[in-house]
């Protein structure tokens, strides 16, 4: 069964993340000072936490699959999960130069089109109305530094 | 009466000009975001709190409490109107709630969830304001024994307890307080899984946090699990007032609801859950009218709603007295406090007595507000229901990454709020609660604060924490409760 796989990845997973915290926990000094504990303690700690409950996890995957889990009745489609994804790495790479409202246009109208609209004309048209709009609120009325990027010459440089 | 001479004054901060608008803008946007699926009060906390830090802190967590509370008014309408809860403490609500619209009957279903939250939301507010005080003495008689006892009771009730499955809770749990860690450690200065990143210094930010959990993974996830049924809006049609046979079935039920609801609040049993279907069950034992059950009994409605809004009023009792939160909002909540400087405790209610009393104060006033704003209003709310699923995401998008975006105004912050989205879509897939993590986030620092001091003043002996009656007792009633699933199943007699 694929769930199952998933669940053992993951569970595995988990237990490989509590080592990664162990061990990087081992390379913190153990000096406490005056509270006698170090700040490698609770590190330790949550890291053993960590791996007891990924093989936990673990143990459930393997005899059964986990337990009392909520089953999903669709199924997983990959294209619109691609979208949405593209929308924010757009989003990432365009609002540090093109600024804050062409980076929230092109978001929006990327997560639309994860669900399944195509009315691009439409949608680019209500994310800049949108994001123009939170632009001019934020920067102009609450003082939050948003960049205005490429349209600095419409905006005025108030946003940097 | 100390509490009184403190509420008045309180009144006197709430109801100055600014501080009623915040909390209208709070109520309002509480509600609009309570009436869209897919949007809680945690998410909309969470993306404000960083477009707020120019702002007064009081106005601003009056905002932040309106918020709170108008997403439990907002939720209802979905919940009655969609038949999709929004949050867990609305599914009782469903039973009977969606069969009255269906019925024909959404008005006065409409009506006993908005009067019964009123109702019930003001008389948990006179709790509060009654119990909070007395808390806060207890709470200054605590040492950090105490308080650590207190946090692992709070983790372990929150993770384990309540959900599907302990396992999967505590593993949110450490997951939350693992990304505690990171950062420079308060005590000593020594940087921990930082890996040399300036970014990872600071800490990874609660709102960056619940964002990613919140919006981000559950925007992948609806975007990939869209399902081909049309759900159906029912409509509100006739008279939205409800008639005096309504009233007189609606009445007990709240008072009985107000009573369930509040002490779950105040107790870390993780919100409104357990209380909501508590009221449920309570009503459907009690009523006259059984054969109505199952078909739109209004104390079915009028029960769970009326408990859902106690419990959250409870809530607020260990996060203003104690600094504890017990649910994943009020985790947030407490958030918004750390980033005015403010810790919730015994000592804000002496340092910050009007910006304390002044939020309690508040919640009167809220409530009263909401109450105008839910039930004349209801059309424009079924309107916002009525927003196309690809419009709403892509708006609370465009929120999420404005909130991550603004806290430096850097893209790292973005990248980790991808990361954090598609772990909250990996948690709602396979069924794993994001509340404690989120929980953990922002109380294991606290908690780890409190265990190392608690060490340092007994000179590293360990035995403090079991040595002290109050604190022995917490972990005591924690260990039990772990334990007891367990122990249930060894020793029960085996029935076929």
């Amino acid at each position: 069964m694929p769930r199952s796989r998933a669940e053992i990845a993951l569970s595995l997973g988990v237990v490989a993340l509590g080592i990664g915290v162990a061990a990087v926990t081992a390379t913190l000094p153990a000096e406490g000072g005056y509270a006698r504990i170090g700040p490698n303690v609770i590190p330790a700690v949550v890291g053993a936490g960590i791996i007891v409950l990924g093989l936990w996890l673990s143990y459930e995957a393997f005899s059964g699959g986990w337990r009392k889990r909520a089953e999903s009745h669709e199924a997983f489609a990959a294209d619109p999960f691609l979208w949405v994804s593209a929308g924010l790495f757009a989003h990432m790479a365009l609002i540090g130069w093109a600024g804050f409202v062409i980076a929230g246009t092109a978001l929006f109208a990327l997560v639309c089109r994860g669900f399944g609209s195509r009315r691009w004309a439409r949608n680019l048209a209500i994310g800049l109305v949108l994001s123009l709009a939170i632009f001019l609120f934020f920067v102009k009325l609450l003082n939050v530094n948003l960049p205005a990027g490429w349209l600095t010459p419409l905006l005025g440089s108030a946003g940097i | 009466m100390e509490a009184l001479n403190a509420l008045i004054a309180g009144f006197g901060v709430a109801l100055k000009p600014i501080n009623l608008m915040w909390g209208f803008i709070g109520v309002t946007l509480g509600t609009f975001v309570g009436v869209l699926p897919g949007v809680g009060p945690a998410l909309t906390v969470a993306m404000l709190l960083p477009l707020t830090v120019k702002l007064d802190p009081t106005g601003a967590l009056i905002m932040f409490a309106g918020i709170y509370y108008g997403a439990m008014f907002g939720g209802s309408t979905t919940t009655i109107l969609l038949n999709t809860p929004g949050e867990s403490g609305s599914i009782a609500t469903a039973f009977e709630g969606n069969r009255m619209a269906r019925a024909g009957r959404a008005g006065p279903a409409l009506a006993t969830s908005a009067i019964g939250s009123f109702v019930a939301g003001t008389a948990a507010t006179i709790l509060l304001t009654l119990l909070a005080p007395v808390v806060v003495d207890l709470a200054l008689k605590f040492g950090p024994a105490e308080y650590f006892a207190l946090m692992v009771f709070a983790f372990i009730t929150v993770a384990a307890v309540l959900g599907n499955s302990t396992v999967r809770g505590l593993t949110s749990l450490f997951l939350g307080l693992f990304l505690g860690l990171i950062g420079i450690d308060s005590q000593t200065g020594q940087a921990r899984f930082a890996f040399g990143v300036p970014e990872l210094l600071d800490g990874v930010d609660v709102v960056v946090l619940a964002v990613g959990l919140f919006a981000v993974g559950e925007a992948l996830y609806a975007a990939a699990h869209q399902s081909r049924v049309r759900e159906t809006i029912e409509k509100v049609r006739g008279s939205l007032l409800m008639s005096a046979r309504d009233w007189s079935r609606s009445w007990p039920a709240w008072l009985r609801a107000t009573a369930i609801g509040f002490p779950f609040g105040t107790i870390p049993a993780g919100g409104s859950e357990i209380p909501t279907f508590l009221s449920y069950a309570t009503e459907k034992k009690l009523t006259k009218y059984p054969e109505e059950f199952g078909k739109g009994a209004i104390e079915g409605v009028a029960g769970p709603e009326a408990a859902n809004n106690a419990a959250a009023t409870g809530v607020l009792v260990p996060l203003l007295t104690l600094g504890i939160p017990t649910s994943a909002t009020a985790a947030i909540l407490l958030g918004a406090f750390q980033n005015y400087g403010l810790q919730p405790g015994p000592l804000l209610f002496d340092s910050q007595k009007e910006l304390v009393w002044g939020l309690i104060a508040s919640l009167y006033v809220g409530n009263v507000m909401l109450l105008i704003l839910n039930l004349p209003l209801i059309g424009i709310w079924v309107k916002v229901l009525e927003i196309p699923k690809d419009l709403l995401y892509a708006g609370i998008l465009v929120f999420a990454t404005l909130g991550a975006y603004s806290l430096h105004q850097s893209w790292v912050d973005l990248v980790t709020l991808y990361v954090f989205g598609l772990l909250g879509f990996a948690m709602r897939r396979w069924d794993i609660p994001v509340g404690p993590a989120v929980i953990g986030l922002i109380l294991g620092p606290l908690a780890e604060t409190q265990f190392r001091r608690a060490l340092s003043i007994s000179q590293g002996d360990a035995s403090v924490f079991l040595t002290q009656p109050i604190s022995a007792t917490l972990l005591a009633i924690t260990a039990l409760l772990l334990l007891a699933p367990w122990l249930v199943r060894r020793f029960r007699p085996k029935s076929s």
